[in-house]
Parts: C-alpha cells; structure tokens; sequence
C-alpha cells in the first residue's frame, strides 16, 4: 500500500497525563490522503484527547505529532487549522445568539475595508453549500436551527477554514438512523474529493459501514490499527473492551399492573420552539418500562423536568398511582413516590464536592434515623452508604471519596443506586447509560429490569435508539414537542421509529395516536 | 411647572447623562466580552484626577484629556492582569480597584494640590464648547444645539463608532463570540486572552474620557469621590440597554432627564436630600426593570403556549 511518507498525519509514542487520569500513554494514529479512518474505544479511552491534542487543543507530554511530513511542536488551534486541519467537536462550537454565516466565517472573516465583508462570505460558503449538498440558512441564527442543521455548519465551518483532514467527535450521537444515512453520504463525497476524515466513534456498525482503516485505544492506550475488510464487530467490541460483551438481555415480559404514571395533556415550556411540550398525555404501567426514542432537543428533557417538578406544567395533568402531582416541587413529587435518574448527573444527580456516603443520603438526610436532632447520624449513614456500595458494586468501595475523582461509571451508579433504593413507585431513568463504560452499561440495564420485575414503572429516555430498543416494552417516539407515535416493542425496529423520530409517519403504523 | 419641563431640558438632559454614557460605554465594551467591568467608577475616579492635575499645572485641556486616558488604561490594566492571568475574580478586581481609586485621588489631592475634599481653581482649563454663532438668534435649536462642549458631541458620535466596531467589524464579531462562547473562538484560533486585555483597554480609554469629560467638560473642579456613583450608573445604563451601545444611551438619557429635572424641582423647596436620592433610586428601578423585562421575554419566549 501507501509509503510511509503518504501520511498526511503521524502521531507516535504520544503520552499525555491530566491532574487526575493518565488519559493517552502511547498513543499511535496515522492517517492517509483520502481516507475514513475511525478511531474507536469506550468513553474516557482517550479518543478525543488524541485528537484535542492534533488540533492544537492540548499540548502532548510526550511523543511526536507530523503532518505533512513536518514535525510539529508547540501545536495551536491556528497552527493546526493553517495545516489544514478542522475539527468537529462533540460539543459544537456554535455562538447561540450569532447567526450561521457569523459562526462560519469567526476567525477567517473577509473583510472590505474596515468592515466584515458579509457578500464575500456568503458566496464563499454557498461555494461547499451546492459542491458538498449540505443544506443551510446563513441567515437563521444558531438557537433557531435544528441540530442535524448545526452539523452540517460545523462542517462548512472547517471547510471553508480551508481543511483537509476534517475530524469528526463522535458526529452521530445527535442524528436519526436516516439522517446518519444522508451524512455518511456527505463524507463518502468529501473523502473521494480528496479530504481525509478522522471518525471518533464507538457504535461499532457505524465504524464498520464507513471506515477505511479503523483504529481502537482502550484505557488511553494504543490497541490496534486494522483494515476495514480485516475485521467484524465483534472483534472491534472484543478490543475496545478487553473482553466478551453481552450487552443484550433478554426481554421479559413482565406483569404489567394498572397505570402508575398518566400523562394528561402535558404542555410545558421549553428551551428552545422545537422542545416545547404541547399536549402530551401517555401511561406508563406497573412493571413496564417505557422508553421515549427521540433525536436529542424534541422536548424529551423538558418533559422529563415537568413531571419531576423541576419545569413548571402550564396545562394538564400529572398524576403519580392515582395521586395528582401537577407542579409539585421535587420533593413533594419524591415524597408521593417519584424517583429520578436525571439526564446530566453532574448537574443534577450528584453534589461533586461531596463524598460518595453524602450523595447516597443526598434526599433522606433529614430523615430517621440519619438524623439524630439537628445533627448527623454518621453511624447510620455510614451503615446505609456500606449496603449501597456493596449491593450495586460501587468502585472504590470506600463511602468517604469525594465523588469528583469517581469514573462515569462508577459515578452514575452512585445515582442509580440512591434511586432504586428509594423505593418509588415510578423510577424515571434519563440518558441512564451517557458517559458511562461498557461494564457499567450491563450492570445499569439489569438493575432496571430487576426495578420493573418488582412491579414498578419505568420511564426511560435514552438518545441512543438501541437502548431504547433494548429495554422498553412500549417506544414513545417524541418529535417537535408532541408524540410522532407509541409503538409496541414487538414491532419496533431502528427504520420504523428512526421515521417517527424525523417527524414522518410510516404508511403502515396506526395512524395519529395523540 | 414651566420652569421644569421646557425646551432647555433637552440640553440639560444631554449634559447630565454624558459622563455616565461614558461609563456606560467603559462597561459595554467589557460586558460584550462577558467582563463585568464594576471598576469603571474607579477608572473614572482616577482619570477625573489626572485631568484636572494635569489641565492646572500644564494648562492644556487636551494633554489633560490624554493623560486621563493613559491613567484609565493603568487603572483598566490592573484588574485585566488580576482577572485573566491570575484568575482573581473581576467582581473583587473591580472593588480593590474603586477603594484604591478613592484613597489614590485623596492623597493626590493632598500631595500635588496642596487640598483636602474640593479643588477648583481659574486655571484649570476646562474642555472647550462649541460656539456656533449663527444660531445665537435662532430661539429654539440654540437652546438645543449651541455651546455643546467637545466631549458631548464626542460622546454621542462614540455611540455610533463602538456600535459600528462591536456589529460590523472583525473585532466585534470576536470580541462577541469571546464573550458568548470562548471554546468557539479558542477552536477558530483567536487567542481569547488577547480579546480580553484588548477590550480592557479599550474600557480604559473609554472610562478615561468619562473621568476627563466628568471634571473639565460638566464641570471644573476635582472633589473626593466627584463620580459619586456614576461609574455604578454606567453598569446599570448598560445593563438596561442589553450591551447595545444604542440602547445604553437611551438608557443614560433617562438618568439624565431624571437628573436636570430633580435639579430643577428644588427651586419648588423639595428637600436637596431627596433630590440627591432620586439618582440612586432610580438606578435600582431601571436596574429593576430591565431585568423584569428580560425575565418576562424569557418567560414567553419558552412558553408553550
């Protein structure tokens, strides 16, 4: 194949260590003109930081980083980028209340005279806008287009920085399975237009349907590099985690009982016109778990936070085992038997400050017998926290660590633990599973299925369509603020609800539903 | 009551609101890039000093006005360094700066005019007024347009050119993408740091004219602590006017009109304390106000429906 000197990046021996974590030790990446190249591995496996430090985001400790055949020292975002290199981040990097065409040019703008020269820029952009088939509103502002839209800026952007090794942090998270489909599209042409594309990643069907040349780190640690034609998944899965996965459970059927939560025509503000909840209304049952499938920013969030009491419900009800729950403040809706997994755990889930024992008390701490007066009961507290860490396996077994050190893992399970604990009559999970390691993944899903064979209800909402599969018994699928449909999980596959979750009904599902 | 409320209000509005728009400008420009800049009334304080040392012993109103400037920049440049190399927060910046402003221009006082609490003296030279003697006999745009000193027309065209710098120009866009998403600029290779010790300075240059224009242009004297708050207003204007160097100055107009007509109602025996209040009072309201409405906005803007 290829020369060596065919490399238009060369990473070796890289080595680059945080207060905390060592997060890359020996780290390899190449990448050839032309090329789908992913780079794969669990979450906190050093993928982005790899790539954070190529783009001049991050200096190396160590090791050697070429491109175009020049060694490269002292990296900056403005070095990389006149290099020819464009990064995507999981996060975008898009200013709110700044139009598209601002966002694109920022850093690169023409000018005429004094002035932004905005004709210039217009057409320069409109230039990759018709070449590549990437549909934007220059004009629009940022909070007003969707996310699939903010994307395709992200891409023009690095464009029309003038990349040609564009990479791309895990681009998918935020798309429906068929505008995955229409992107891979846009990489296919832009890759035989010569561009070089890094594809950070860990859904392993995706990797294996675009890549070129796949790369896998596991623990910060360079594993392997492997052609495309060389490999399958399940040797991919095998050496992203270091051993055999299960990730998928047998689906019991449990005894579904009468409704525990009912939704009656919920409408609730929102952050942004899309995720504005108007007029929603569906049960979940005793022993059943059900899942809310939607692309990330439909209103999934929101609604979650009305019925927690954390937004308030403009109209409809609420109604928690027969009991109306309508705008309680979080802890009346606790009290009545509501528990919560919320969707950002380092938000809303745990105190980082605090140690693992203090966060496993967080909403009882008032309670008998953990308080003795207006005091503390340490004893007890301790005696709780060391039957929690050891029925769910919280690493390290230690109640006294302040939860900021903790791996995502290890982290969420403190949550799920103070949850399932709680005993509750409706357990809401959201994003149960973001941010945390395959072997944590495993164990969460089976604590929500031991949760819905003791005959509680499960609201779940996952931004990854698989999971949602997995679990659920029914898929609401949630677009634009309203129900796009319910769907039994029997005939539920990734093409029928990945329609739903872009707004189209298929021609063979019920017909409206809301 | 048309003694109050007649065609020489308008110019009197303009003349009081002046020194806080410069404020108010000293704090837009920092704001833009997400600096809360509460030490423009020590800039002020400071640069209002320097003018009147510098206008006394040199008898040059313009050095006066340059001196001011450099010493807005010196005052700008401690809390920049303080805030973004050494990560103090700017809020306490801001503080030590205002105090050290205070006790600084009371020594100076002592120390280089011989003076303690007011000094006023024929040789300062004040900041000239334009006269334009073909509207001496036209009644109404004389009361309006004559005898504007320098640095009220100089503010209002500054309006126009930091709009113009912060809306239409590079910088602007970037100084605005620093101050709403910093990880977006730092990822398009603008040095954030660098955008942010720039609009420091530029708040000193700003907060510079605000102290000169406060202590040769509305008035000719220098007094302990003669800013009296008007760095605060500032902050306040520019908080009403949502950092839209237009919308400031509306803003510091109504403090204005509020001003010349608190002044005038003490002929009618109100109390001078309770004029001195209406200021203060009304900065709380406006403040009060301004950030009712963006709740408001907010509120409906999210609602479903």
């Amino acid at each position: 194949m290829a020369a060596k000197d065919d490399f238009i990046v060369e990473m070796s021996d890289i080595d680059k260590s945080f207060p905390a974590v060592h997060a890359v030790d020996g780290g390899q990446f190449t990448l050839r003109k032309g090329e789908i190249h992913s780079l794969i591995g669990e979450n906190g496996a050093g993928k982005s930081t790899m790539m954070k430090m190529l783009y001049g985001l991050y200096r190396p400790d160590g090791g050697v980083i070429k491109i175009n055949g020049k060694v490269m020292e002292n990296l900056t975002p403005s070095i990389s980028i006149s290099e020819g290199i464009g990064m995507v981040h999981q996060e975008f990097m898009l200013v709110n209340d700044l139009t598209v065409l601002e966002n694109v040019i920022l850093g690169f703008e023409p000018k005429k005279g004094v002035k932004i020269d905005f004709e210039e820029s217009r057409s320069k952009i409109n230039h990759y806008v018709e070449t590549y088939h990437m549909d934007i509103q220059p004009d629009k502002r940022i909070d007003q287009i969707s996310v699939g839209e903010a994307q395709r800026v992200e891409i023009i952007k690095t464009l029309y920085r003038g990349a040609n090794v564009l990479i791309l942090d895990e681009p998918t998270a935020v798309l429906t399975p068929q505008e995955c489909t229409k992107f891979f599209e846009i990489l296919q042409e832009l890759r035989n237009d010569g561009k070089s594309i890094v594809f950070i990643s860990h859904k392993l069907n995706e990797v294996m349907d675009i890549s070129d040349r796949i790369t896998v780190m596991r623990n910060g640690k360079y594993i392997a590099t492997v052609n495309k034609e060389d490999t399958n998944t399940t040797q991919l899965a095998k050496m992203m985690v270091g051993r055999e996965v299960f990730l998928s459970i047998e689906k019991e059927k449990g005894n579904i009982g009468a409704p525990i939560l009912e939704l009656k025509d919920i409408w609730t503000s929102g952050e942004k016109e899309l995720s504005k909840i108007r007029g929603v209304s569906f049960d979940v049952c005793a022993g059943e778990i059900v899942g809310i499938a939607g692309v990330d920013g439909n209103g999934q969030s929101e609604l979650i936070e009305a019925i927690a009491g954390l937004r308030k419900v403009e109209k409809g009800q609420v109604i928690l085992d027969g009991q109306d729950i309508t705008n309680y403040t979080p802890l009346q809706a606790r009290q009545a038997g509501l528990t919560h997994i919320p969707e950002d755990r380092n938000l809303r889930g745990l105190n980082r400050a605090l140690s693992i024992e203090e966060n496993l008390v967080a909403w009882r701490f008032e309670e008998k017998p953990y308080a003795k007066g207006i005091n503390r009961n340490k004893k007890e507290i301790r005696k709780f926290a060391e039957r929690l860490i050891e029925k769910f396996d919280i690493r390290p077994a230690d109640p006294t660590v302040i939860t900021q050190s903790l791996s995502g893992g290890n982290a969420q399970k403190i949550v799920v633990a103070r949850e399932v604990d709680a005993d509750g009559k409706l357990l809401i999970a959201s994003q149960p599973s973001r941010g945390v390691d395959i072997g944590a993944i495993e164990s969460i899903r089976k604590i929500l299925n031991t949760v819905k064979k003791e005959g509680k209800g499960i609201l779940l909402v996952s931004a990854d369509l698989e999971e949602v599969l997995a679990l659920s018994d029914r898929i609401v699928v949630m677009y634009e603020g309203k129900i796009m449909g319910i769907v039994d999980s029997e005939d539920a596959t990734t093409d029928n609800v990945g329609l739903l979750m872009l707004g189209e009904r298929p021609d063979d599902e019920e017909k409206e539903v809301s | 009551m048309n003694d109050v409320f007649n065609i020489t209000l308008i110019y009197a509005t303009i003349r009081s609101a002046t020194p806080i728009l410069f404020a108010a400008l000293c704090a837009t420009v920092t704001q833009q890039a997400d600096i809360l800049n509460i030490g423009t009334e020590g800039i002020m304080l400071t640069s209002a000093f320097v003018a009147v040392l510098t206008s006394f012993t040199t008898g040059s109103w313009l050095l006066a006005i340059v001196l001011a400037i450099v010493s807005g920049i010196a005052i700008a440049l401690i809390m920049a360094v303080a805030n973004i190399k050494y990560n103090a927060h700017i809020c306490a910046a801001g503080i030590a700066v205002n105090m050290f402003a205070l006790a600084i221009t009371k020594f100076g006082l002592k120390q280089f005019l011989g003076t303690a609490g007011t000094f006023t003296s024929p040789e300062i030279k004040e900041i000239p007024r334009i006269h334009i003697a073909a509207l001496d006999n036209i009644p109404i745009l004389n009361d309006i347009f004559n005898n504007w000193c320098v640095t009220e027309v100089f503010g209002i065209v500054m309006v126009v050119i930091l709009w113009f710098l912060l809306f239409k120009t590079v910088w602007g866009l970037r100084v605005r993408c620093v101050g709403r998403l910093p990880m977006a600029a730092e990822t398009a290779g603008i040095s954030v740091r660098r955008m942010k010790y720039e609009v420091m300075i530029i708040s000193g240059v700003l907060g510079g004219l605000a102290g000169a224009h406060l202590s040769l242009g509305y008035s000719q004297m220098f007094a302990d602590n003669i800013t009296n708050g008007r760095g605060f207003m500032g902050v306040a204007a520019m908080n009403f006017g949502g950092m839209n160097p237009i919308f400031v100055w509306l803003g510091t107009l109504i403090f204005g009109f509020i001003d010349s007509v608190g002044a005038r109602l003490q002929a009618y025996g109100l109390p001078s304390q309770f004029i001195l209040m209406l200021p203060y009072f009304f900065t709380i309201t406006i403040l009060v106000l301004a950030m009712w409405r963006k709740g408001r906005l907010s509120e409906k803007a999210k609602s479903a429906l």
